[in-house]
Parts: C-alpha cells; sequence; structure tokens
C-alpha cells in the first residue's frame, strides 16, 4: 500500500501553501512499521552502549545519594549564608525541562498545532522523566531525610499539619499535580499505539503486558470518542498546570525577602524560562533521535524551526526579565536590591551570570535567521547552550543571592564538592535511562496522532479519493 | 563475697557483678588505696551537710548510663535542679571569682561570682571555656616515669630520698620552676619550700606577664608594684601598646569601669575618650576614638614626646625626665599635642596605660605622666598583690644557665610548659637533658611532660582546693565541684606541701590550715560561710605613691629612642598572647580553639599580621606560608593581611603549634615561640619576612575570603554599614538625639493583619548597647557552654559552618592602614514578623505566646530554608552530626536542659528558653510573679560591660523596656518590617574635635 501512495502524497505536497507535516510519502502503515519497528527488531548496539554509559550515571546518582543518606548534607559544598546549591539548582533545573512536554501536549493541542504531534509523545515522556529527576532533589536535599513525610499533610497523633504558607509545601503539592496529570495525559495518549504494540506483539509476555497497558482498547468509534474527549479535558487540566508548576516554584525564592530572590517578576520569569529550557531538551533529544532512528520524515525540519522559534520567543522574554530586574532594582532605589544585582554581573559570581546571559539572551538571537533556524548544527549546538544557560541561571539566582545577602559579616562563597557534580552528573544518567527504556520499549511517536496528520487521513482535500474514512481505523492497519 | 546492701541501686548493683564493685570502690573511695590520694572531702561535707545553704558539693560522678533515680537520695540534690557553687578560676596572678553551676553531680556552667565587686556576673571566655578543659579528654590521667605509667603513690616513693637528702643538703642541686601565682597556700607552702630548702633555686615563669610594668613601678615607686586603674573615673585615656580591655591584667574590671563611663543616657551626659597608639589592631582599639597606629618599638618616643607637649604646655615635668626622654619630631606633632592638651584639660581624670609588652621605662613614664597630672589616686593606684608570686623572666634564665652547667640535679616543674614556651634562646629542652631527675606537674602530658622524666597529672581547679587573692585585697575559696574525674592525680598545693614536707598532705587540710592563720579564731560556721560565698573581702589599701623621678631616669637605655627605621630588611615583630588558646595552655579546648580572635576573627590559626602595604611590598597575601627569621631563629607562619598594622611590624600571636597538644590542639596553628628571645620577650627589630614556599587555608569567620572584595562589593558594604551600624560623634548626637532612627528613611510599616497583641504575661526582648559591647566575645563562648554547641573544626569553618548561636560581627570603618573597628554581636533577632517562621514547610520553627521565636528539633527536617530566608543569618544548621564523636568526658559538660541536636537539624539561640521555663517555675513555686532580672540568658549573665540587656518588654518598669526607650534605639534591618525583639542602641564616638580631619 505505501508504494502505491507515495506519489500521492508528493503530488498532494506540491499543492499545500505549507509543507505537509510528515514527509517521505510515509502511509498509515509505514508509519505504525517506522514507529513499532524501533521497538520491534533486535536491540541495537547503539542503544545498548548508551543505556550502559547511563545506568553508570544512575548507579553514580544512587551512590552519591547512599553516601549522602549516611554522611548528611554536609557532604555538599553548602555554607552558613548559601543553605541551598546545587540540589536546588537541579531540581529547578529539571522542573523547567520539564515543561515543554506538556506545553507541547496541552496548550499547542487547545491551539490546534498539529504539528505537535511529531514530537509530542517524546516531549512528554521526556517531561515525566526530568520531572522524576527534579522529585529527586527537594527530597534528598533535607538534612533528615527519614522525617521528609513531615512535607505531607498525612494524619498523625502529633495532629500537626505541614505550614501551609510555605512555599516549598506548594512545591510539594505543583509539582505532585503536575507529574500525576503530565503522567495521566502521557498514558492516555499512549493507550491507542498500546493497543497496536499488543496486536503487533509476538511474544507472550509483550502480549500480556501490552494487553494490561492497552486497557481493553479495540478501535471501536464510541472509544474514540471517550478518547478525544478525556484527551481534551486532560489538555484543559494541564493547561493550567504548565503555567503554574513553575510559578510555584518561583515563588520558593519570590516570596522569601532575599535581594535577588524577592521579585514580583518570578512567576512568568521563570515560566518562560521554563518553556524556554524544555524546547531546548526537546530539541537536543530530538534532533538525535530523528537521526538514530531515522525518523527525518516524521520530525521534519519544518517541526525544529517553529521549535526555534519558541525558543526565539521565550529566550527574547528571559532577556528580557534579566534587563527589567535591573531596571526595577535600581528603580527601587533599595541599596540591598541594587547590590543583588549589580552583584550579579560583577561580583564573585560575574562569571556564571555572564555564562547565563550569553546562553539565553544573545546566542538565541540566532534564530532571527531562518538559516540558523534550519540548520541542524547550528540549532543543534544552541539547544546545549540553551540547557547551558538555563542551569546557570537558576546557580545564578539561588547561589549568588545567598552568597551575599543583607549583613556582610555573613558573607560567603560557596563552591561544589564531588559529590554535588557527581550527583548532578548522576542525575542525567537517571534521565537518560529512563529515556532510553522509553525508547527502546513504547512508541516514541504517537502514531495515532500523526495519522490523523498525514495528508491520507484528510481524504476530501485532495481528489485522489482511496483514502479510508476514518483516518484513525486505518491507523490500526 | 556479699557485701550484705538491702538496698539497690539497680539491676547491676543488685547483681553485684565484679566489675560493678569494681565500679563501686572506685565511686565512694572509703577504705580504698586511692583514699591516700584524695582528700577526705566526703567526710567533711556529711558534717557541713544541710546546715549550709547551697553547698553540698556532692559531686558523685556516676557512669552515664545510670539512670535510676536514688533510692535514697542525698539531701542537697534534686535531680533534674541544678546547684551552684562558688570558686575561683586561677590565672596566672589574676584570678576571677565563679559560680559553677553543677546537675547532678557535674559542673556544666561557669558564671561569675555576683559577689565579687570586680566584675559581678560576668565571667571571661578562658573561665567560660574551663567548663571544657575540665573534661578534655587528653587530660593526663595517669602518672608517667620515664615514659612508662607510673602513679603517684609511686613518685611519693621516689620523692621519699631526695627529699631526706635534699634537707641534709639545704635544697642544693634542687630547683622549682613554677608559674606565678597570687594564692595564700601556695605562697605558705612555697616559704616552707623556702624554708626547707634555703639552697634550692625558685623560678617563675609565665609566657606574658606584667614583669615590665612591675620592673618599672619598682624604678618609680621603690617598690614592686601594680597598677590598678578605675576607669569609671577616668575622662580621658590614653594606651600605649596596651590591651587593657583584651588580653591584659584586670580586662574585665577594666571593661566595666570604661563602659561605665560610656554609658549616654540622655543628651545631657558626657563619656569618656580614648587614645590608642599600638603597633597591631587589638581589641580595645574597638572602643577607640582615635588610634595611633606606630610600631612597638618607637612607643617609648611616643611616650617621651607627649611628655614633653605636657612640659610645653606648663606641666611641671622635672627636666631630669625631660632630659631623659627626648622628643621625637617623627612622630604625628598634631596628634601628640592634642592628646597633651586633652590630658591637661582634664586634670585629675587623665589616665595613662602602658602595655604589658613595653620597656620599664614606659611605664614609669606612665605612672610620671599620671601622677604630674594628678591622676594618681584617682584614675590609677598601685599596690603589691597579697600573696603573689610574680613572673620573673630573669629567674627562668639564670634557672636554664645552671641547668646547662648542671647544677640542677632535680628539677620541679610545677604547672607550666617551658618546653614550649621558654625563650627560644635558652634552649630549656636541651639544658632539661643535663638534669638528673625532672619532674613535670601539669593538666595535660604536654611537650614539657615528654622532655621529663616524672611526670605527674595536675588536678584541675574544678575539682581541687585552693586558694586566691586579688589586688583589691578580696581572698577566695578554690573548692572542688567534683570528685577529681582521674583517680591518679595531685593538686598544686598538695605539690608544694609534698615537695617542701615530704609527705602527701590533703589540699582541704592545707588551705583550712591557711585559713585558720589568715582570719584568726576562724569558726567552723564562719568558713562555711566563706565556702558558700567563694570569697572573703578583706580591706588592702591600694595606695598612690609620688613617684622617685631620678629612678625613671635610670631606666632610660638609649636604644629605646634609636631604633632604626623600619624596612623589608628589619622588620619588627611583636608577640601577643592569644585571646582564644593563652599561652597556648587552652590549646586543646575545642571551644577556645574556634573562638574567632576578636578583631581578626581567625580561627584555629595564628597568623603573621602585616599591614596591607608591607605585603605588597613584600609580595605576599593571605595564607600565605612564609618563614620569619629574626636574630637566627625561625619559624614558619601563614601571613594575614591586617589593616591597621604599623607598616613592617609583624605581630604574631603566641599558644599555637603545640606538638602535644592532644587531639584538638596539637597541629592548630604556628610556634611563634620558636622565634622568641629572652632578651625581648614582646618585640624586637631586625626580622626578616622569606618568601611565600606554600600556602595555608585560614579559618576566618567573617570574610571568609579575606579583604578582597571587588571594588564593587567594597563599595556595596561601605553604602550598607552606616545603616547596619548606627553611630555618632557625640556632638552629632547632642544635636540629633535621635540621629539612630533618622539613619534609614523608613515608611510607617503596617501588618496585613490583626497582630498578636500580647495583652497579658510576658513578652521577652533584649537591648544590645553597641557603646558598651568591647566586642570580647564572652557571650559567644558563654552561650556554647549553655546551649551545647558543638564544635566543628577548622574544615567546617573553612566551608563556613561555625555554629556560634551568638557571634561578634566586625567591621571596619575609615581607611586600610589605620581603619576604626565596629563590633556588634549578633544573635538571633527573634523577630516578630519572623521570615524563619513563614517558610518552613514543616512548622518547626514557630512563634510562642510570649513572642519568643522557637525551634522544634524534633520537628525540623533541614530544608535549610529558615536560614536563608533570614536576613541575620543567624540559623545554624547541623551538616554533619557533630556530636557523634564526642568523647564521653565531654558529654559530662553538656547542659542537661538542653537538647543535644543531631545532624540535619537547624539551630538558633532561643534567649535560652531554658531558663526562661527555669525563671517562670522558680516564680511559681514561690508563688509570686517574675522580677525583672529574675532570667539572664548567658550571654547577658557573662557581659562584663552590661552591653545585654533581656528582659520582658510587657514589663513599663523593666530595665529592657527602658532601654528600648532610650532615643539611640534602632532596629537592625527593621526597614524590612520583620520587627525584631532584639534592639541596638546606636554607638557614640566622642572625637577630638582638633584631630577630627
Amino acid at each position: 500500500m505505501s508504494s502505491v501512495n507515495t506519489s500521492h502524497v508528493k503530488t498532494a505536497a506540491a499543492v499545500l501553501e505549507e509543507a505537509p507535516l510528515v514527509q517521505g510519502g510515509l502511509t498509515f502503515s509505514g508509519i505504525t512499521e517506522k514507529i513499532s519497528g524501533i521497538t520491534e527488531k533486535k536491540t541495537p548496539q547503539l542503544w545498548w552502549l548508551l543505556f550502559g554509559i547511563a545506568l553508570s550515571g544512575t548507579l553514580v546518582l544512587a551512590g552519591s545519594i547512599g553516601w549522602l543518606f549516611y554522611e548528611g548534607t554536609g557532604i555538599w559544598g553548602l555554607n552558613n549564608p548559601v543553605g541551598w546549591g546545587w540540589a536546588i539548582v537541579n531540581f529547578v533545573f529539571w522542573v523547567g525541562i520539564g515543561h515543554a512536554g506538556t506545553l507541547i501536549s496541552a496548550i499547542l493541542f487547545l491551539l490546534r498545532q498539529k504539528w505537535r504531534t511529531a514530537i509530542n509523545r517524546f516531549a512528554e515522556a521526556m517531561t515525566i522523566v526530568a520531572v522524576i529527576c527534579a522529585g529527586i532533589f527537594p527530597a534528598i536535599h533535607v538534612g533528615r531525610i527519614w522525617v521528609v513525610y513531615y512535607m505531607f499533610p498525612v494524619p498523625n497523633q502529633m495532629e500537626m499539619w505541614p505550614n501551609f504558607r510555605s512555599p516549598l509545601l506548594w512545591d510539594v503539592f505543583a509539582v505532585g499535580t503536575y507529574f500525576t496529570v503530565s503522567f495521566l495525559f502521557w498514558f492516555v495518549g499512549l493507550v491507542p499505539d498500546l493497543a497496536t504494540f499488543r496486536d503487533r506483539a509476538v511474544s507472550k509476555v509483550k502480549k500480556a503486558v501490552f494487553g494490561v497497558l492497552a486497557m481493553g482498547w479495540r478501535w471501536g468509534n464510541r472509544q474514540w470518542k471517550h478518547y478525544e474527549l478525556a484527551y481534551l479535558m486532560l489538555a484543559g487540566l494541564a493547561t493550567p498546570l504548565v503555567l503554574s508548576v513553575h510559578s510555584v516554584v518561583s515563588t520558593d525564592f519570590a516570596t522569601s525577602l532575599v535581594p535577588g530572590w524577592h521579585t514580583t517578576i518570578f512567576p512568568p520569569y521563570f515560566v518562560a524560562g521554563a518553556i524556554f529550557s524544555g524546547f531546548g531538551m526537546v530539541l537536543t533529544l530530538a534532533i538525535i533521535a530523528r537521526r538514530v532512528f531515522n525518523l527525518e520524515n516524521l520530525i521534519t525540519v519544518d517541526h525544529l524551526e517553529k521549535m526555534n522559534k519558541v525558543i526565539l520567543v521565550t529566550g527574547s522574554m528571559v532577556g528580557y526579565s534579566y534587563i527589567m530586574e535591573f531596571f526595577i532594582a535600581w528603580y527601587s532605589g533599595n541599596i540591598y536590591e541594587v547590590f543583588a544585582f549589580i552583584n550579579r554581573g560583577f561580583g564573585n559570581y560575574a562569571w556564571a551570570y555572564w555564562i547565563m546571559f550569553t546562553c539565553n539572551v544573545i546566542t538565541p538571537q540566532l534564530f532571527w535567521f531562518r538559516k540558523f533556524r534550519r540548520s541542524i548544527p547550528i540549532m543543534f549546538t544552541l539547544s546545549i547552550f540553551v540547557n547551558i544557560g538555563m542551569w546557570f541561571e537558576r546557580f545564578v539566582i539561588t547561589v549568588t543571592s545567598l552568597s551575599r545577602d543583607f549583613l556582610p559579616s555573613s558573607w560567603d562563597y560557596y563552591s561544589p564538592t564531588i559529590w554535588d557534580i557527581m550527583t548532578f552528573v548522576g542525575s542525567f544518567g537517571l534521565f537518560f535511562t529512563l529515556f532510553l527504556l522509553f525508547l527502546r520499549f513504547l512508541p516514541l511517536i504517537a502514531m495515532s496522532e500523526v495519522k490523523g496528520v498525514t495528508p491520507e487521513a484528510d481524504p476530501h482535500h485532495y481528489d485522489h479519493g482511496h483514502a479510508h474514512a476514518d483516518a484513525h481505523q486505518g491507523g490500526a492497519a | 563475697m556479699k557485701t550484705g546492701k538491702e538496698y539497690w541501686l539497680s539491676l547491676r548493683d543488685k547483681a553485684d557483678t565484679p566489675e560493678y564493685r569494681a565500679l563501686v570502690e572506685r565511686e565512694f573511695p572509703e577504705g580504698t588505696a586511692e583514699l591516700a590520694l584524695s582528700m577526705n572531702r566526703r567526710t567533711f561535707l556529711t558534717l557541713m551537710g544541710a546546715s549550709m545553704a547551697l553547698a553540698g558539693l556532692t559531686s558523685c560522678r556516676r557512669p552515664e548510663e545510670e539512670i535510676v533515680p536514688y533510692v535514697s537520695k542525698p539531701e542537697e540534690i534534686t535531680l533534674g535542679n541544678a546547684l551552684q557553687y562558688a570558686t575561683s578560676m586561677p590565672l596566672g596572678t589574676e584570678n576571677h571569682s565563679l559560680l559553677v553551676q553543677a546537675r547532678e553531680g557535674r559542673p556544666v556552667k561557669i558564671m561569675g561570682n555576683a559577689l565579687d565587686g570586680r566584675t559581678g556576673t560576668a565571667s571571661t571566655v578562658w573561665a567560660n571555656a574551663s567548663i571544657l578543659g575540665l573534661y578534655d579528654p587528653d587530660r593526663s590521667q595517669m602518672a608517667m616515669a620515664a615514659g612508662v605509667e607510673s602513679s603517684t603513690q609511686a613518685f611519693i616513693g621516689a620523692w621519699t630520698p631526695l627529699y631526706a637528702k635534699y634537707v641534709a643538703n639545704g635544697g642544693e642541686g634542687l630547683a622549682l620552676l613554677c608559674r606565678p601565682f597570687a594564692s595564700p597556700t601556695l605562697q605558705r607552702q612555697l616559704d616552707a619550700f623556702r624554708a626547707a630548702f634555703p639552697a634550692a633555686r625558685i623560678a617563675t615563669w609565665d609566657a606574658v606577664s606584667d614583669a615590665n610594668q612591675i620592673a618599672g613601678h619598682a624604678s618609680a615607686f621603690g617598690r614592686p608594684l601594680r597598677a590598678v586603674y578605675d576607669f569609671s573615673r577616668a575622662d580621658i585615656i590614653v594606651t600605649l601598646d596596651a590591651d587593657p580591655f583584651g588580653t591584659e591584667y584586670a580586662a574585665f574590671e577594666n571593661a566595666r569601669g570604661f563602659a561605665a563611663r560610656r554609658r549616654v543616657e540622655t543628651a545631657e551626659d558626657t563619656m569618656n575618650r580614648l587614645y590608642v597608639v599600638e603597633p597591631s589592631l587589638t581589641q580595645t582599639a574597638a572602643l577607640a576614638d582615635h588610634r595611633l597606629r606606630l610600631a612597638a618599638g618607637r612607643i617609648p618616643a611616643f611616650a617621651a614626646s607627649l611628655l614633653h607637649a605636657l612640659a610645653a604646655r606648663g606641666l611641671a615635668v622635672p627636666q631630669s625626665l625631660l632630659d631623659a626622654a627626648p622628643s621625637d619630631s617623627s612622630i604625628d606633632p598634631q596628634w601628640v599635642d592634642a592628646v597633651a592638651e586633652d590630658l591637661l584639660a582634664h586634670r585629675g581624670s587623665g589616665l595613662v596605660i602602658a602595655g604589658r609588652g613595653q620597656d620599664p621605662f614606659v611605664h614609669a613614664l606612665a605612672a610620671a605622666i599620671n601622677s604630674l597630672l594628678g591622676s594618681t589616686g584617682r584614675t590609677v593606684r598601685y599596690g603589691a598583690q597579697p600573696f603573689a608570686v610574680e613572673s620573673d623572666p630573669d629567674s627562668v634564665s639564670a634557672l636554664t644557665a645552671a641547668m646547662q652547667a648542671s647544677k640542677v640535679e632535680t628539677l620541679i616543674i610545677l604547672d607550666g610548659n617551658p618546653v614550649f614556651d621558654a625563650p627560644a634562646d635558652l634552649d630549656f629542652r636541651g639544658a632539661l637533658a643535663n638534669v638528673g631527675t625532672s619532674v613535670h606537674v601539669g593538666l595535660h602530658r604536654d611537650e614539657t611532660a615528654h622532655a621529663c622524666s616524672w611526670h605527674l597529672p595536675l588536678r584541675h581547679y574544678l575539682e581541687a582546693w585552693g586558694d586566691v587573692s586579688s589586688m583589691h585585697g578580696q581572698i577566695g575559696v578554690i573548692q572542688p565541684l567534683i570528685e577529681p574525674l582521674y583517680a591518679d592525680g595531685i593538686s598544686d598545693v598538695e605539690t608544694l606541701a609534698l615537695l617542701a614536707g615530704g609527705t602527701l598532705q590533703k589540699g582541704f587540710d592545707l588551705v583550712k590550715a591557711t585559713w585558720q592563720q589568715l582570719t584568726p579564731g576562724l569558726t567552723d560556721r564562719a568558713w562555711r560561710g566563706i565556702l558558700h560565698d567563694g570569697l572573703l573581702p578583706r580591706d588592702v589599701v591600694l595606695e598612690a605613691p609620688a613617684p622617685a623621678f631620678d629612678g625613671i631616669a635610670s631606666l632610660l637605655r638609649p636604644a629605646l629612642f634609636t631604633a632604626p627605621a623600619l624596612t623589608a630588611d628589619n622588620m619588627e615583630v611583636t608577640f601577643r598572647l592569644s585571646p582564644a588558646v593563652h599561652d597556648g595552655r587552652f590549646a586543646n579546648n575545642g571551644w577556645l580553639q574556634e573562638f574567632p580572635d576578636p578583631v581578626t576573627k581567625l580561627t584555629w590559626d595564628n597568623a603573621a599580621l602585616m599591614s596591607r602595604s608591607t605585603a605588597n611590598a613584600l609580595g605576599l597575601n593571605d595564607g600565605d606560608l612564609v618563614r620569619l627569621s629574626c636574630a637566627g631563629r625561625e619559624t614558619p607562619m601563614p601571613v594575614w593581611v591586617m589593616p591597621g598594622q604599623a607598616d613592617y611590624c609583624v605581630t604574631v600571636t603566641l599558644g599555637y603549634g603545640r606538638k602535644h597538644g592532644g587531639r584538638v590542639g596539637t597541629g592548630a596553628g604556628f610556634n611563634a615561640y620558636r622565634l622568641r628571645g629572652s632578651k625581648a620577650l614582646y618585640h624586637t627589630t631586625k626580622l626578616t619576612v622569606g618568601p611565600a614556599f606554600s600556602t595555608v587555608k585560614m579559618a576566618c569567620v567573617q570574610d571568609h575570603h579575606g579583604l578582597d572584595l571587588e571594588k564593587m562589593a567594597r563599595e556595596g558594604v561601605t553604602e550598607r554599614l552606616p545603616q547596619l551600624y548606627r553611630e555618632a560623634t557625640l556632638e552629632e548626637y547632642r544635636e540629633d538625639p535621635a540621629f539612630a532612627k533618622e539613619r534609614v528613611e523608613m515608611p510607617a510599616l503596617r501588618s496585613m493583619w490583626k497582630d498578636h497583641e500580647y495583652k497579658e504575661g510576658h513578652q521577652w526582648g533584649m537591648s544590645i548597647d553597641l557603646n558598651a559591647c568591647i566586642g570580647c566575645g564572652a557571650c559567644t563562648i558563654a552561650c556554647q557552654s549553655e546551649n551545647n554547641i558543638p564544635v566543628v573544626g577548622k574544615n567546617m569553618v573553612l566551608n563556613g559552618r561555625e555554629m556560634h548561636w551568638i557571634r561578634i560581627d566586625r567591621y571596619y570603618n575609615g581607611d586600610d592602614d589605620n581603619p576604626g573597628v565596629r563590633v556588634m554581636p549578633v544573635g538571633c533577632q527573634q523577630c516578630e514578623m519572623a521570615p524563619c517562621e513563614q517558610v518552613c514547610p514543616v512548622a518547626a520553627t514557630s512563634h510562642d505566646e510570649e513572642g519568643l521565636n522557637v525551634m522544634t528539633y524534633n520537628r525540623c527536617i533541614g530544608t535549610r530554608y529558615c536560614s536563608n530566608n533570614c536576613p541575620y543569618k543567624v540559623r545554624r544548621f547541623n551538616f554533619y552530626n557533630y556530636t557523634r564523636e564526642m568523647p564521653e568526658t565531654v558529654q559530662m559538660a553538656q547542659n542537661p536542659d538542653v537538647t543535644v541536636r543531631f545532624r540535619g537539624v537547624m539551630e538558633k539561640c532561643t534567649y535560652c528558653t531554658q531558663r526562661i521555663t527555669r525563671g517562670k517555675i522558680a516564680a511559681k513555686r514561690e508563688g509570686r510573679t517574675l522580677r525583672d532580672g529574675d532570667i539572664t540568658p548567658a550571654c547577658e549573665q557573662t557581659c562584663p560591660t552590661g552591653a545585654i540587656v533581656f528582659g520582658d518588654i510587657n514589663d513599663p518598669e523593666s530595665r529592657v523596656t527602658k532601654e528600648k526607650q532610650r532615643d539611640r534605639d534602632y532596629a537592625l534591618l527593621g526597614e524590612l518590617n520583620l520587627r525584631p525583639r532584639t534592639t541596638f542602641l546606636a554607638r557614640l564616638r566622642n572625637p577630638n574635635p582638633k584631630l577630627e580631619a
């Protein structure tokens, strides 16, 4: 079937003003073969190699956390003025990364941005994995891990509730909710594809596992109807969360009185930064994945270019925030505020500030040029820069503000120890371990959704009448 | 064998195991071998028993595990209640009258004895920390003979034939080296020793002493007298390389008088003026109105110039004196003239003080100026300390020479560590090799103990009998608070009695015998009264003698005035006592090692302090390890750039670099004694500083990275300091008494909700008078002792993890070369709108109904968010389990009223909430309301100048309310709308208008 249709699709593409979202003349079954094939063929050696590296990283993380639990938070470089270091930086960093998925799934879904289908599954998985990585840090950074459950509103014999005024508690709820909804959203979206996997499975184990996960999906009309409604509702639920999570995370800083933290611009600034970093990470991973799995036709340069535009916009928003912070500090006339920002730019952590500024504000401006937006090497490099820059943004906010606050007698310099570094590196290990498992065992592109945006799925638009009436049902082929 | 007990204390007791019997035998020494060694104090106590109001002196040292209650309880002990006993801590010829709090027989907290009018309830850093010294796990526990474990009993056996021999030959070949002391009993024993061995050599040595002052006064007055200052009557004070409020004699007494003259309550009040002339910033300089930096070798020239300036303004200075001391035009004449004018304008209330490191001539000159200005008898009086044997550096030189000449067969070193701290040129250690029998009696197996053939463990003053005397005549009793921790050992009075009498006598008997001589007809009742009070006031008249000017002139050495200019090849080195580890004797005390030097804020290390320009000229920087060489001796020492240091003048702190200092003291810092010669104990020239050959990380609790702030950061600091530390001159204050409040423009602060009103009950608050604070840091250590604050070690301090709940912030004011020093004690400010409380996710820090910001350690999970959000950064986090390896003995020093915090928990000042609770309980039991002053936190209690006042701000009559109503009152960072309960009284300076540039 696929060979027959190729010419039609090509012809169809010619009449479109925009390039089609799926290229290379992929038919429904072609898409199914392509995506399912990734998980069904023999595990490539490259995967094993990458998985080995990632798993080693995870072990590093586990070892670092084990040592942390045994010895205490003293193994990190924290000191008296700087009570939060890399752990919190990493937390905010990973939560930020975890923004893109839900944004792509939910907000772009509601906005009918069809190009999202190529990357949404992938981005959602990345989100969930990133939030898992993020969730580790606030838990392990506490001094007494064995009573960390005090943070949860568990009825107890002391009749003590957590302190609902504390932004850290808001974090627990915000991140918890975000993770739950993102996970559900991702899982609901997976159900039709899981059913495809179930139907294609040859081994009994796979059949059983995918059978359970597919939750009895039978491609029925009524099922589709319920499914789409549920998906729409979840998208509606998830949309405010995209904005709220990082807003709440920003209140950790914004509601405090530390100069450099105590800033009303933080919620929108953090959200913009999170989308920025999330897209950066999706871009990095997408560029690698499309190359490794030959998905150039599904994740097209057009898709990437659109993401680059988002990066350009959010990067500029972040840049605006950086500059506005300086302006407001000056405008406030408060000497501590003024100092906090001058200190960022020219103080003991100026190097970190300028790394941040360069990576987040200056280099993304290259995306004003179409040529750069469509150049894979350029965008790959810039996406890495974005992630470096955004990590440093969190470092700059967290550490420089604390290191020099009100009383100069308490000022001190924070440097990470080997354990800070290993925990951070280890969190990447965990991230890639989980992500590689996803790539290996689950459909990395939402087959059912992509099929919905192929030209084939819209038979009335073109005068080649042999497309199926129901694109989704056709997807089961 | 059954002991036939009917009552039993515990299951282990009942089981009557051999181990337990051994334990019982050790604890209750009646009829055991130990009886011979220890005083029969218990019998004595039985006799006194209940009739003494507070004294029970019960010191049943039980093993920690035994937590069963008494079946038959000693009458005076109520479990959980503290008992307080009076005693005294000797420190050289100085002493501190103390009240020691004991819990279940363990002394746990040192406080000043309020009955002693000199210092009230204040107690010094060293006194506060001595509680840890008692429980020092590295204290010597066993006598050693030639490096093999022995016993004091064995030494007595060895001494008996020697005693007979020396009695027969009059003491030929016998020598005694002791630390200076002021003790009736010790003096009586020393007299007995002299009588028994007339030919024996006796030397007294303390690394730092007032020998120069006494020698100077000996020439001026014909008698070896000490000066006693009355700062409360002094309006103009000039210090010449002196640190009268820091490490010198009677510092707290001086500070108390000084602060009294700085108490400005209304714009009409006056205050004193302090001129400081010195080579290196001292704690005293923190209080100076004017400071002139001058090399120590140039101080005589300054004193002479001052004398000439006074004479030029009409003071009748004898010509012989003027001739003896030539004026020096290179010393800022404007400065000298201004000081002279001021002194003359305040005849009778001026005071010139020479530091202990200065030549006797300078002391004599100071005495002459005081006398000529009519101050003698008013601001300064003189006297010989009763029962005192002062340090005599010459006697050590003579002794060492005799040792080298093999004229000493037997040397007894009673307390002291001459191998470590004797002048390096004497080579005491080498000389010791020529001594047949050398006996060291000391608290530790220190450097000297290792070099001697015998070592006997000395009893700590908290576990032995003794007595002390003071310049004001009063004599105090040292009484033991606890049965000696270690079975083997001997006290200083017992040692001297043993040496002089050949037999071991009980310390108590010796002391009592002395007191019976001192106070003829001493009844038991009177004696109990003395023990209860801890001291016996006696009138000793301090004198106001007129100096003999010829005598002063005779002290003149031309070298005093003809020192060549200091250059990089001819630098000056000055030696200074450590404000933390003293002369090294407290080196194994963790609290003191971690005690930040009041000025440099260094911990765990000493350094070669030098000025910025000197360091630049030598190409050195903070932490560079260099070799200091002087007169053929050298020592490595890290560099620390210090503002206010005279150029080409290096100051080093003594007492560090111990080789056998114990687990804490060994390896901390560098040994400055290796540079110190007997001819110039305090300062000398011809010092050269080699190039840096390594670097040392210096643990400074402030400026964690030195002074090298970027330009913008320095500007930021300069901009904010006037808001943080508010001060004005007396004139400015008079013009605008509310200046402190106006320093920061603050809109009316409002609350977004209805505030808690505290209509009834208490509401605690604190006021700290920056005009009275001398920055000594006694509060830091008192707090550490009261609140079980752990010692974290140098590496942790380097990481910025020191745990002190109340710290002394030190800022500089003015230029690098000669800055002013500002000190500010900062503990938890107990904000009403506490930013820490809002952010804690588990409500582990919360507000109580008396306004305190309290910590619930059990609830804390350690997010550190509270600390981040604390603008004062007074919260301290247990990054590790700092108490995990706490030795058992040190555990005994812990205050049972205060939780020992585990790792992962935040902690901070609580205004000593345990004391508040005890105070309230006591008042309730007595059926009365709390009175102002019933409750004093440890910091207030130990403050020598009364700078800290705590109380109920709901009570309109309380002292703290009154303090807070003063016009100088301001809240640190009050503009953040935190409403801190601790507020400060702004500092005032009283500069001479003529010197205000």
